[in-house]
Order: C-alpha cells, then sequence, then structure tokens
C-alpha cells in the first residue's frame, strides 16, 4: 500500500473510516490513520522544544543575580531588581529612542520601498531584462554586514573615500559621514535599503503573480492607465499579503540588527548609534553582565510581541485579513 | 507525485535521532586525571598554533603532562572567557586578561581558587614583584598568577629621516612633541612639494586607561594614572585640572590638522601603515613597536633601513617633570577555576604544572624556542639560526602564541633575544636602557589594587560617558563645558559611589 502525495497535501478529502465512539477512541482511529504524518511533525516539534521552548529556562536569570559559577538554580532571586535598575538608567530613554527611531526609519523607508521595487519590476515586460535585474537586486543580500560596513567605510573615507568626495563637493561642505551623528541615520537606512530591498520584494513578486490578469484587461477595455491599473487592482491584489509582512516586519522591529550596527558605531556616532541589541551585548557579554542584559532582551521581547498582537488586532479591526 | 511509504519514514527518524543527537551532546566535564591539564588562552597571530606541533609535544614532554590548550582569538578573549565560565567545559588554567567586571563577579563568588597563600610554596610562582601581584589581586585576594611585563613602555617613534631633513632635535618635552609634530605638517618633510603629511597618527582606542595615546599624553601632564592622590584622597585622573590642560593640547593638535584627521574610526591594527608610507611621522605607543617599524622597513628595503625610526621614551610635561606612564606590570594572570579543578590536591598538581612552566626550561622554550632548531644561544643571548627552515619558522611563529602561557614572576627565565643586526641590536640595547631611566619617574595607579562593587555593576558604562566625551570634545562635537558635564555626569551616574568605595579600600590597606 502506498500514500499518495495528495493525502499529504490536503487530508480532509480522506476522512478517518467510521467514527467510533468516545472521544479518546476518535483520536486513537484518527491517530492510526495519520501516524506517518504525525511522525513527520516530530522533527518539527523536538525542534521546537529543545532549540526554541528548553533555553527559556533560562530567561529565569532576568530574575536572579546569576553568577555562572553558582549555575541557574542556586543563583540568588532578585525579583524584578535588573529591570528597575534598567528602568531608571539614563541610558534607558536614549536606547529606547534610538532603537525605535532606527525601527521605523527602516519600517517606513525601507519596506515600502520593497513594494515599489517589485510593482516596477512587475511592470517590466520584456522577461530576460525583468529576471536580470531581479537577480541583481538581490545579489547584495548574499554579502556579510562585514562586507557592507568595509564597502561603506572605503567609499565614505575621510579625504579619499570617492562617496566622501563627490558629496562633499556636491554639497558644498567638508562632512565625515562616518562619524558624524546626523548621518549616522541615514547611513543605516541606506546600507538597508542597499542590502535587502531586493530580497524582499521575493515574496510581493510571487504575491503579484497571482494577481487575476483578467481584470487588468477588463480595465483596460475601460481606459484605465498604468497607474490606475497598479492603485485600483495591483495592489488590493495584493494587500494581505502586504499585510502580513508587516505584521511580521513590525514583529521583527527592535531587532535593528546588531552586526550592521555594531561595525558602524564609534565613539563619535554612539550617542544616536546605541540600541538595545548593541547594549545586551556590550553589558552582557563583553562584561559578564548576564542578568542585567537578559532582563534588557526580555523586555525588548515583550515590546516586540505586544506591537505583534497589537497590529494583529488593528489588521483585524481594519477588515483585513490577520496573521492569526 | 508518489512517495514510497517506506523512504518518507526513513526521512522523518532520521532528521529526529540527528535532532536528539544534536540536543544531547556536551555532557559531563571528564573525570580528573592527574596527566592531563587543560587550558585556555589567547593567541595573537593570524592562526592559532598546530596541535601537534614541535613546541606542543616539546611542552608535553617537558611537564611529562597531556597539554590540551583552547586557542582563542585575542580580539574576542574576553566574550569567549565570560562564555566559557558559563559553560560546562571549563579549563583547568584560564588566561584572564584583566580584572573585568565579569571576572571579578565570578572570583568573588568562589569560580576561581584564592591562591594567596599558596603561591610562596613554589620557588617559581612565589613571585619576586610582590607590588604587581598585588596590583593583579583583587582587593589583596590573589586570584592568579600574573604575567609579568616590564612596567615602563610608553615611547614616542618618530621619523628619524624627516626630523633629520628638517634639521631638528628629538622631543624632550611635550612642547617639543607639538613642535615637530607641526614642523611634519607643514615643512614638507618628505619633500615631494606636497601638503601631505600630517604629524601624529592616533588609532579609535578610546577607552580609559587601556594605555591608549591619550592616556600617555594625560600622564605626562600630571593628571595621574588612572586614578591620583589629591588632599589625601584619591580621585580619578579624569576629574584633574591636568587632565582638561592635556586635551586642550591634544585638541589644539587636532584643530591644527597635526593629528590625522580620522582619528576617531583609525583601525589600531593599521597603525603601522601612515608611518611606513610617508603620511604620517610621529607614533606614542609601547617601545616594541619600535622592531615593529625597523622590520617594516627592512623589509621593503635590506639595504637602507637604518636611521628610518628614532624614538625616545617618555616626555616631561609642561611642569617641567617627568611623569612616565607604566603599566600595572602586568597583562593579566593564569587563574584556576573550582568547576574543573574540585580538591587542594588536583589544586596542587595544576600549581605543580604552572611552577614547572616558569621554569627555566620549560620558559625558554615558550619564549625562545627550540635550541638547535629555532635559535642557538651566543653570548647569553637567543639567535635566530639562518636560514630558517620551514620547521624552524614554525617553531617561532608557534611562541609567539606560547609565550602567552609565560608568567615570569621571578623575572625572565629566558634567553634575551639576540637581534637581526648590529644596528637592531643597538636600537634594542637603547629602548631597554630609556626604559630603565623612566622607571625611576613612573607614576603608578594607586588604585590598582582595589575592585569597588560599584564599579563591578556598572564602571565600564560610567567609563565610556568619559571616554566618548574625550574623543567628541577632540573632534569638535563638544565644547570644554561638554567635556566637564560628562564628568560629572559619570560622578552623579554612580561614579561618586565608586569614588568613596575606592577610597574606603584604599584607607583600609594603609
Amino acid at each position: 500500500m502506498t500514500t499518495s502525495a495528495l493525502d499529504v497535501k490536503a487530508p480532509e478529502q480522506a476522512p478517518p473510516p467510521a467514527p467510533a465512539p468516545g472521544r479518546r477512541r476518535r483520536f486513537a482511529v484518527h491517530f492510526a490513520h495519520y501516524k506517518w504524518l504525525y511522525l513527520l511533525l516530530l522533527p518539527g516539534v523536538i525542534y521546537f522544544a529543545v532549540f526554541r521552548y528548553a533555553p527559556m529556562y533560562g530567561v529565569s536569570i532576568a530574575f536572579k543575580d546569576y553568577v555562572p559559577f553558582l549555575g541557574v538554580n542556586a543563583s540568588p532571586w532578585v525579583g524584578f531588581q535588573h529591570f528597575q535598575d534598567f528602568f531608571s538608567n539614563p541610558d534607558f530613554g536614549r536606547l529606547l529612542g534610538n532603537t525605535l527611531i532606527l525601527a521605523f526609519l527602516n519600517l517606513g523607508i525601507a519596506f515600502p520601498l520593497t513594494i515599489v521595487l517589485a510593482l516596477l519590476l512587475n511592470e517590466v515586460r520584456l522577461s530576460i531584462l525583468k529576471r536580470t535585474v531581479q537577480t541583481l537586486v538581490y545579489i547584495p543580500h548574499f554579502l556579510s554586514w562585514t562586507i557592507v560596513a568595509s564597502l561603506s567605510f572605503l567609499l565614505f573615507a575621510l579625504d579619499f573615500g570617492p562617496l566622501f568626495l563627490f558629496l562633499n563637493s556636491a554639497l558644498g561642505t567638508n562632512i565625515d559621514f562616518l562619524s558624524d551623528p546626523n548621518w549616522f541615520r541615514p547611513l543605516i537606512v541606506l546600507q538597508e535599503i542597499w542590502k535587502n530591498t531586493g530580497w524582499g520584494t521575493i515574496i510581493f513578486l510571487a504575491a503579484l503573480a497571482t494577481v487575476d490578469q483578467d481584470q487588468y484587461e477588463a480595465a483596460i477595455i475601460d481606459g484605465a492607465g498604468r497607474f490606475r491599473r497598479v492603485w485600483h487592482i495591483t495592489l488590493p491584489g495584493i494587500r494581505s499579503t502586504i499585510i502580513v509582512m508587516l505584521i511580521l516586519a513590525i514583529g521583527q522591529m527592535l531587532n535593528t540588527g546588531f552586526e550592521q550596527i555594531y561595525l558602524m558605531t564609534n565613539a563619535l556616532n554612539r550617542s544616536v548609534a546605541d540600541v538595545f541589541d548593541t547594549y545586551v551585548y556590550f553589558v552582557g557579554i563583553t562584561q559578564g553582565a548576564y542578568s542585567y542584559s537578559t532582563a534588557v532582551g526580555l523586555f525588548k521581547s515583550l515590546v516586540g510581541i505586544v506591537l505583534i498582537f497589537g497590529t494583529n488586532w488593528l489588521a483585524k479591526r481594519f477588515n483585513q485579513s490577520g496573521l492569526f | 507525485m508518489m512517495i514510497p511509504r517506506n523512504l518518507s519514514l526513513a526521512a522523518a527518524v532520521v532528521t529526529a535521532a540527528a535532532l536528539a543527537l544534536t540536543a544531547c551532546s556536551g555532557g559531563e566535564a571528564p573525570a580528573a586525571d592527574s596527566s592531563k591539564i587543560s587550558i585556555m588562552a589567547p593567541f595573537l597571530e593570524a592562526q592559532p598554533p598546530a596541535a601537534d606541533g614541535a613546541v606542543q609535544q616539546k611542552l608535553e614532554e617537558l611537564t611529562g603532562k597531556d597539554v590540551s590548550i583552547t586557542w582563542t582569538p585575542n580580539a574576542s578573549y574576553e566574550d569567549k572567557m565570560n562564555i566559557t565560565l558559563a559553560s560546562s567545559e571549563i579549563p583547568q588554567v584560564m588566561v584572564v586578561q584583566s580584572k573585568s567586571p565579569g571576572f571579578v563577579k565570578n572570583a568573588e563568588a568562589g569560580a576561581f581558587w584564592d591562591l594567596t597563600d599558596k603561591l610562596a610554596d613554589y620557588p617559581n610562582l612565589k613571585t619576586t614583584f610582590p607590588d604587581v601581584q598585588n596590583n593583579a589581586s583583587v582587593n589583596g585576594k590573589v586570584y592568579g598568577v600574573f604575567r609579568a611585563r616590564n612596567p615602563i613602555r610608553a615611547a614616542v617613534m618618530f621619523r628619524q629621516d624627516w626630523l633629520d631633513k628638517l634639521g631638528l632635535a628629538a622631543p624632550e618635552t611635550t612642547e617639543d612633541l607639538y613642535k615637530v609634530a607641526k614642523a611634519f605638517t607643514e615643512q614638507d618633510p618628505d619633500g615631494n612639494g606636497q601638503n601631505d603629511t600630517w604629524g601624529i597618527t592616533i588609532p579609535k582606542w578610546g577607552a580609559l586607561g587601556s594605555n591608549s595615546p591619550y592616556d600617555i599624553i594625560e600622564e605626562w601632564y600630571g593628571a595621574g594614572n588612572r586614578w591620583t592622590e589629591k588632599d589625601g584622597k584619591l580621585i580619578p585622573s579624569f576629574d584633574t585640572e591636568e587632565f582638561l590642560e592635556a586635551n586642550r593640547f591634544v585638541k589644539k593638535m587636532v584643530d591644527e590638522k597635526l593629528i590625522n584627521p580620522d582619528f576617531a574610526t583609525f583601525d589600531g591594527t593599521k597603525w603601522n601603515e601612515p608611518f611606513f608610507n610617508g603620511k604620517g611621522g610621529i607614533i606614542v605607543d609601547v617601545d616594541s613597536r619600535v622592531s615593529v617599524l625597523i622590520n617594516l622597513f627592512k623589509q621593503a628595503n635590506p639595504n637602507d633601513f637604518q636611521n628610518k625610526v628614532g624614538f625616545v621614551g617618555n616626555l616631561k610635561g609642561p611642569d617641567g617633570e617627568l611623569h612616565a606612564h607604566p603599566t600595572d606590570g602586568y597583562s593579566g594572570f593564569l587563574a584556576v577555576p573550582k568547576t574543573s579543578v574540585r580538591t587542594e590536591a588536583e589544586l596542587k598538581n595544576v600549581l605543580e604544572f604552572l611552577n614547572t612552566m616558569n621554569g627555566k626550561e620549560v620558559a625558554t622554550l615558550l619564549n625562545n624556542g627550540i635550541e638547535g632548531v629555532n635559535f642557538t644561544v651566543e653570548d647569553g643571548k637567543a639567535a635566530t639560526i639562518k636560514p630558517e627552515t620551514a620547521e624552524s619558522k614554525a617553531v617561532s611563529t608557534d611562541i609567539k602564541s606560547y609565550a602567552q602561557l609565560g608568567t615570569n614572576v621571578t623575572g625572565n627565565n629566558f634567553y634575551p633575544v639576540k637581534q637581526a643586526s648590529d644596528y637592531e641590536q643597538e636600537v634594542f640595547d637603547k629602548r631597554v636602557e630609556v626604559m630603565a631611566a623612566d622607571l625611576k619617574s613612573a607614576v603608578y595607579n594607586p588604585a590598582a589594587a582595589f575592585v569597588s562593587p560599584t564599579y563591578v555593576a556598572k564602571g565600564a558604562q560610567l567609563d565610556n560617558i568619559v571616554a566618548d566625551a574625550r574623543i567628541k570634545y577632540l573632534a569638535g562635537q563638544i565644547d570644554e563645558q561638554g567635556l566637564k558635564d560628562a564628568i560629572k555626569l559619570w560622578k552623579t551616574s554612580g561614579g561618586d559611589k565608586v569614588q568613596e568605595e575606592i577610597n574606603k579600600l584604599w584607607q583600609d590597606s594603609k
């Protein structure tokens, strides 16, 4: 006997044999019928249990004065001490501000750009050109932040970087883009756009492919121009994808990209560069203050959860399909 | 599409098994075996030594132990050390590079053996520098065998050929330094007719007490060494008028473009390049950089490398006095974690091993290499065997990492290195002489031995306030009032408490 692939895809099409009385009995029959599917589920469940849920035990050190030598269990409980320290710390306001500003800049600029780029690519009718451009714009995604940072250092290097020379002669100024705090955020957003915009278009391009072609033909007959077609057909067609991606992006919002920011930070721009991620590294790993930095990280995660649920709730309120 | 049932089953089982296996590795630390020693140490070269290299084999032969060393890149050593301490695989001997907050916290919770009363029993570990051992302690408790360093290492290195060309004398005071830097910037010392040179090159090191050029210049100005005594109290050196004066002096040089304009972002690993390429003519750093620089010129042109690099030691400050900048005399220590060394008997075994490591035979191996392979002894000095073979080269490279395990707490038990040419020997001898002369004027950190609890909790963040403000002030982002405000912020954010605790420890120790 073989199981067809159809069963795997749509199990509801093959209901279990005659339901027997009693819940437990029903489940046993159900289980016996789908046992191979449950087995396939197992690796995923084990993965999440071991690598995602088991480590959560370690989160308890946010409420303890953790000393590695004593171990997690033996370290004394201190309640919300670390959270209090963090919220009353002069760094707190600065960190929260920097993190949120960078997050909203990325969300407000980089995220819409991926949609715009996808729409533009979608309008390219010459398929070889479309595919070539698409490939070229997502190649930067595969470069590490270290390389992106090195490139930035070369391009903006004081006195000899080509972009440094060009921009300063164009603006008639003498700005050191790498250390001027005013230029830190633009630089970070530009890097993010350069590296990830092309990659972000992939899902939107897939969504665009599902938009009903008949509607375009109808619109053309009604005399709609390109822009009208994009506005009234394409965008509504991928609206649910945009909402889902937006909710996911907001969940990731506070993950401002440790590597990128860490590499671009220096003594002169630190006031705008310090974010939760770099702070957790600096305090937690380099100074060994595990409990304190776990508290900071936990706070960040809580804010992330609130943001996800909040956006999801908002999306549903406006009659959109949410993520869950 | 049909999938044979057995195949999908097999795939599921294999995936699950693989996950279960990765999840279960790790496990318990091996039981104590007195013939085995595990060590964690940093390496500063591009590659760590090979586990089966000649030095490793010789080390095991001389100590009679099966030595396994976990080499970790120097740049991320502190992080790795903190992570290792939190893991279950802890080595028996750990190189600890500084009394970082993480280390102190663990030590005070009892993670390391207190060796205060134990080292005296071992002839090669009973130090001849008790002051340095005290500096390396945590409030008098010795948690490790310190790695001795020459306390005076600060030097001013300059392009001797530029100096000669402009007819200037080697600097003796900070004012001379300014004059030479100005001449190097404005008088076209390389003679190419272009205004393309600057005086001093400074890298982006800005942390307080990192022996950076800033720290050194501040000390020359009389600001003290991290802490300084004033009116019977210890105050941080940045809370002095001399600190502000020194930074005004550096700022003047920045403003007049006598310092590389990208000093806030300039990568420290490229420090030699502008010097060698004829861009910036002065470096203020440890004197061992003299031989590194000479070597660069020698490699570029073996026939004309003399008299390119000149150097002097510490400079006199504006008050006409010499306040030489010393380190604390050690560079971290070798500590013994209690988790991996559980009993006194095991500790004895480890300390005996460390005692052997600092004996003449092993110290020579760690610092000079293997006699007859990469060096021979000539007039009491270790001379590199020429021409180098692949084998001798490997040994010479490896010992740069193995030297990290040397403690030398009873003085150097190995041969001084014979320099490659008479000129280099002459320079080397002069270095020794200059550093010995400066030693008499060394101004030490009076609080080196003290660790305040508040500093452990938030000292590094506090210091960052002042360190960043210093760079901002020099770059012109804030004015002197802004720098003073940062120092005030340091005090009100917990610095006052640090100062109080340090003073109490200082009073108690008297």
